[in-house]
């Protein structure tokens, strides 16, 4: 190659360019590349001075530079004469003496090492010299100077706080008050390093999401990427999650209640609902965010909603959905979330339904998309390795009724199936269900509902007496052996006890019997204001010893402090047992949990036990797998719709002990079904 | 830091603005701030602007640090301090603020003892600007390099480690006696300059694979983005009408048919919703104070207006359209991804020096 020769510019002559300037080549990507020059700079080692160097800078916007950009066809070998590409180079240069860095691709920087010697960082570099004119000012007037320890303490705080490492968490040390568990470590680091920032965090109930979610806020902001944060949770979990960052991860997060508040603090807490809303909207719309989080994700499933058509258009530079349902129902659901968090991600949505979706529930190309959901979605399971939970202790707690209890019983079952089959003309069956499942629970919970019916009831109606009767029954009754059961197997545990029960007349009542037996206890309901349900915790955690519970879900709850469940009537639903023993047997559980079914001998009560204990293996089961196990039974109607329906209409308690087993077999195959396919990915089960 | 470093950096802090110690234990540390301290550390910024408009006596604010949360009774009030404590990074603002240029001399024991007491104003000291910088490589990922960087303001040359150099040396903010000051043969910019080019030499022997790396998912990223948009434009133009029929559910939004993309508009409006009204945003009330303004001016004046009731339209809902959305998205993309490399100043001082560092 004959050596270049260039138009230097004056200052620049004496340099020559070495004889055997490199060559250079490499293969492009698939499709066309636009070079963009934004600018560059260019050191030159000659042959004559080693050390000699040229150093250009300046800036060059893109519009002015000749040749600013070319093109490339897909898969064609690269050559470039690097020659001739520096000779263009430095024709601009003679032409435009000042000159910065290159931004050429990130094909175009060279290992220095090599003898080509042509390093062109492409890299714009800024250089903060607001400092000079202050200094330059102390200099003149020789001071006032600072004092030499705190310009050493000034330097070791950098030291201590500078990033030493690309990818290494850094946020740890940070924290004085945290102990993530070693999955959370592992799913913020593989948001940082692999999902950049833009992920969906899926993970099981209770396996601490929002512990991720603070861990790489943290980590962002301990490495000055993120100042400015928006968090949008549900209304009632906005002081929570306050709270939570300001405690846990030592984050000054605030929740929003004023419109001036957006623009004056950095972390804001706010309901997705008021920020969708003029005036915020605008405020929100307007602000860049460093960094989005959104709980409950899975409410922005639907694209067509103005919450996520809000969401879709703030600003944001990382962003992290949570959501804790798997996004397994629908494929179209996890589409539009992904869509969210990186548009075009599973390419234009009819184009993903041809390559992914067979029918509304059904994946095709599974091992294909899986691998893409997984490069922007994370869920631990409780089924994991590595996550530890405590074993499960259940035990049947079985009762015997006394003969007036028994009585009540039996005619308020009669009375029910004599009515509900009868056409439900007079009382509406829902009425009867709920009555028929009080009698189970408690005389008063059950009481409260034949009174309701009774006022109902027209006076001349011939129904009167019978309901009447009913009461009659109810007064007779003077012992309560469930009740006593319950206080004797308090005493016995001698700890702190969570009693669920589905009534709030038996709660009352609960309350009452277990205070004349001095045993504290504080109740829980869903209806109770956010307030009201910490307050009552923290009673329950520091003064009582019973926590009687009518609702157990109740989005963040967290009652680990517990081991001792009772439940003192079964739901039919069992998925509301399963969100019931969610609520202790969680992550930072570090005890064994103890469960204690209260069963009354001869009643449905017992055969509903017989099925989810014995039959389905509730109790045993991971939390979270009867969602996907229902999930494949493919019922019309809910589980719940389901039982109800054995349960009154069957003719005989026979029958329903025979229905009810079938339904436990379909659970079990469907169980197993499941475990066979455990490889599938969460979101897409195939046929 | 661990609790134990922790502990001597405060100590050393509030020795700096010599702080009265109210109790010294080994598991925590009272103190009495001093005025220039409780302003950075305390707080209270209203109490401040207030006592010194009235021209009050000031109650000087007593805190506990507690160190060994675990170890001290309840009866001790305090604040636990950690690496990650509010109070400590306020701390090392503090110190930031207060360390930031320095004029010093050294004093050599061993030449001062060699003189004689009729000895002349005679002996040189070199003058040096040292520098400390932090580079930061930044893309969606960041790392920072300390650089303690020094330069000979008689014999131009730049030194590396200048600072750890320094910390060997007896350093006096005053003049020694019997030494005289060497005259600086650059200016104070061109040694700056010196200093950029040789951050630069640094910056170019990094290894760039990050920033590589960094453009490739940036390359990558907009690639899909524009392969995404190009279709979703197709398939704008050819939408079935009846399927729009479909989209009218409760929540939904009205949103309007978009016009067939033109891939290469780049320009947009601006849709006019999107116009906010500025918002002031107050400056630091450090300055209103430091200028003699007052406080309540200054909160009448830069208060965020709520916007009154009249004035809220939930109506005005419009989409973006795909060429707003894409060239947000591209935005964001670039925010997230462009790697840049930005140098800050930690802190600066003059050096009169009679040794000479190691040159590398």
């Amino acid at each position: 190659m004959r050596p270049v020769e260039v138009l230097l510019p004056e200052r620049f002559t004496g340099l020559r360019l070495a004889p055997s300037a490199p060559q250079l080549s490499w293969s492009l990507p698939a499709t066309i590349i636009r070079v963009y020059v934004h600018n560059f700079s260019l050191v030159l080692h000659t042959r004559m001075r080693k050390l000699g160097l040229a150093l250009f800078r300046g800036c060059l916007d893109q519009s002015r530079l000749p040749h600013s950009s070319l093109s490339y066809h897909a898969g064609n070998r690269l050559k470039i004469q690097f020659s001739s590409f520096l000779s263009k180079i430095l024709m601009i240069i003679s032409s435009n003496v000042k000159l910065y860095a290159i931004y050429a691709l990130s094909m175009l920087s060279f290992d220095p090492s090599q003898k080509g010697r042509f390093v062109l960082t492409n890299i714009p570099v800024t250089f903060d010299k607001t400092w000079l004119p202050s200094f330059t000012e102390l200099i003149q007037q020789d001071g006032p100077w600072h004092k030499w320890e705190l310009f050493q303490l000034a330097i070791e705080a950098e030291e201590a706080k500078a990033v030493s490492d690309f990818d290494q968490l850094q946020c740890l040390k940070y924290m004085s008050n945290l102990q993530p568990f070693p999955h959370q470590l592992q799913t913020a680091e593989r948001v940082l390093n692999e999902m950049r920032g833009r992920a969906i965090l899926a993970d099981e109930v209770g396996l601490g999401k929002t512990i991720e979610a603070g861990l790489i806020m943290k980590e962002y902001m301990v490495r000055g990427l993120a100042k400015k944060i928006l968090i949008l949770v549900p209304a009632s979990l906005v002081i929570q999650w306050t709270k939570e960052l300001n405690q846990k991860f030592g984050i000054p997060a605030v929740a929003q209640k004023k419109e001036y508040m957006w623009r004056q603090y950095d972390v804001v807490v706010a309901s997705i609902d008021t920020a969708k809303r003029d005036p915020h909207r605008r405020h929100v719309l307007d602000i860049e965010y460093d960094m989005l989080i959104i709980d409950e994700a899975h409410k922005l499933k639907n694209k067509r909603t103005r919450n996520y058509q809000f969401v879709k258009e703030i600003k944001k530079k990382y962003c992290l959905l949570l959501t804790a349902t798997p996004i397994q129902n629908e494929m179209d659901e996890v589409y539009n979330l992904i869509n969210l968090l990186k548009p075009g991600h599973l390419g234009h949505s009819s184009s993903f339904a041809s390559t992914y979706v067979e029918g509304k529930r059904q994946a095709k190309n599974n091992e294909k998309l899986r691998e893409e959901i997984e490069k922007v979605m994370i869920r631990n399971k409780r089924r994991d390795g590595g996550i530890h939970f405590t074993p499960r202790r259940v035990q049947s707690v079985p009762i015997e009724l006394s003969p007036e209890e028994m009585a009540l019983y039996e005619g308020v079952t009669s009375f029910v199936r004599e009515h509900y089959r009868s056409e439900m003309g007079t009382f509406n069956s829902l009425a009867l269900i709920t009555l028929q499942r009080e009698v189970c629970s408690s005389r008063e919970a059950a009481f409260m509902t034949l009174y309701n019916m009774y006022q109902r009831t027209p006076e001349d109606s011939p129904l009167r007496p019978s309901i009447l009767e009913l009461v009659e029954m109810i007064k007779k009754i003077e012992t309560h052996s469930k009740a006593a059961k319950t206080v004797e197997l308090i005493k016995q545990i001698n700890d702190k006890v969570i009693i669920f029960t589905e009534y709030r007349a038996t709660q009352n009542y609960l309350q009452k019997y277990l205070s004349e037996h001095n045993i504290t206890s504080v109740p829980f309901r869903g209806g109770f204001k956010r307030s009201k349900k910490d307050w009552m915790t923290d009673l329950f955690q520091n003064r009582a010893q019973v926590l009687i519970a009518t609702e157990a879900g109740g989005e963040g709850i967290n009652l680990q402090f517990c081991n001792q469940v009772i439940n003192y009537d079964m739901p039919w639903n069992p998925m509301r047992v399963e969100q019931r023993i969610g609520r202790v047997h969680r992550l930072g559980q570090e005890r064994d949990v103890f469960i204690y079914n209260l069963s009354t001998s001869g009643t449905i009560e017992e055969h509903i036990l017989n099925l989810l204990y014995e039959k389905i293996d509730l109790f045993e089961m991971v939390i979270g797998d009867l969602d996907d196990i229902v999930e494949r039974l493919h019922l019309s109607n809910s589980l719940e719709e389901n039982l109800i329906s054995i349960i009154m209409d069957s003719h005989s308690s026979k029958e329903m002990a025979l229905k009810l087993d079938n339904m436990g077999q379909a659970i079990r195959t469907a169980k197993a079904a499941k475990t066979r396919s455990s490889l599938l990915p969460e979101a897409v089960h195939g046929p | 830091m661990n609790q134990q470093e922790v502990r001597s950096y405060i100590e050393r802090y509030f020795a700096a603005f010599s702080t009265h110690v109210v109790e010294t234990h080994p598991h925590y540390l009272t103190v009495k701030l001093p005025v220039e301290v409780d302003k950075d550390i305390g707080n209270r910024p209203f109490y401040w602007s207030w006592v010194e408009k009235m021209n009050l006596p000031y109650q000087p604010m007593v805190l506990t640090f507690i160190f060994q949360p675990d170890q001290v009774g309840t009866d001790i009030r305090g604040e636990q301090i950690h690496f990650g404590a509010q109070r400590l990074q306020q701390i090392f603002q503090s110190a930031a603020n207060h360390g930031r240029f320095v004029c010093m001399y050294e004093h050599h024991p061993a030449m001062l003892s060699a003189l004689g007491p009729g000895a002349r104003r005679s002996n040189p000291l070199t003058p040096w600007l040292g520098l400390n910088v932090k580079i930061s490589l930044i893309c969606d990922k960041k790392k920072d390099l300390l650089l303690y960087l020094g330069v000979n303001l008689y014999q131009p040359r730049v030194v590396h480690n200048f600072y750890p150099f320094l910390q060997r040396l007896q350093l006096q903010p005053s003049i020694p006696a019997y030494y005289y000051t060497q005259a600086q043969t650059i200016s104070l910019g061109q040694a700056v300059g010196l200093l950029e080019q040789e951050i630069n030499r640094v910056i170019q022997q990094q290894d760039s694979r990050w920033a590589t790396e960094a453009r490739e998912r940036l390359h990558d990223e907009l690639e899909i983005l524009e392969a995404y948009y190009a279709e979703l434009a197709l398939r704008e133009q050819t939408k079935d009408e009846a399927e729009q029929s479909d989209e009218t559910e409760e929540e939904a939004v009205n949103i309007p048919v978009e016009e067939a993309v033109d891939e290469n508009r780049l320009v947009v409006e601006c849709p006019e919703d999107k116009v906010v009204e500025p918002v002031a945003l107050p400056t630091s009330i450090d300055e209103v104070r430091a200028g003699g303004g007052r406080l309540l001016d200054f909160l009448r004046a830069h208060s965020i207006p709520e916007t009154p009731k009249s004035k809220i339209n939930q109506g005005e809902w419009k989409k973006s359209t795909p060429q707003e959305e894409k060239k947000r998205r591209m935005e964001e993309l670039r925010w997230q991804y462009e790697p840049r490399i930005e140098v800050t100043m930690i802190n600066g001082g003059i050096f009169y020096l009679h040794n000479m560092p190691p040159f590398h």
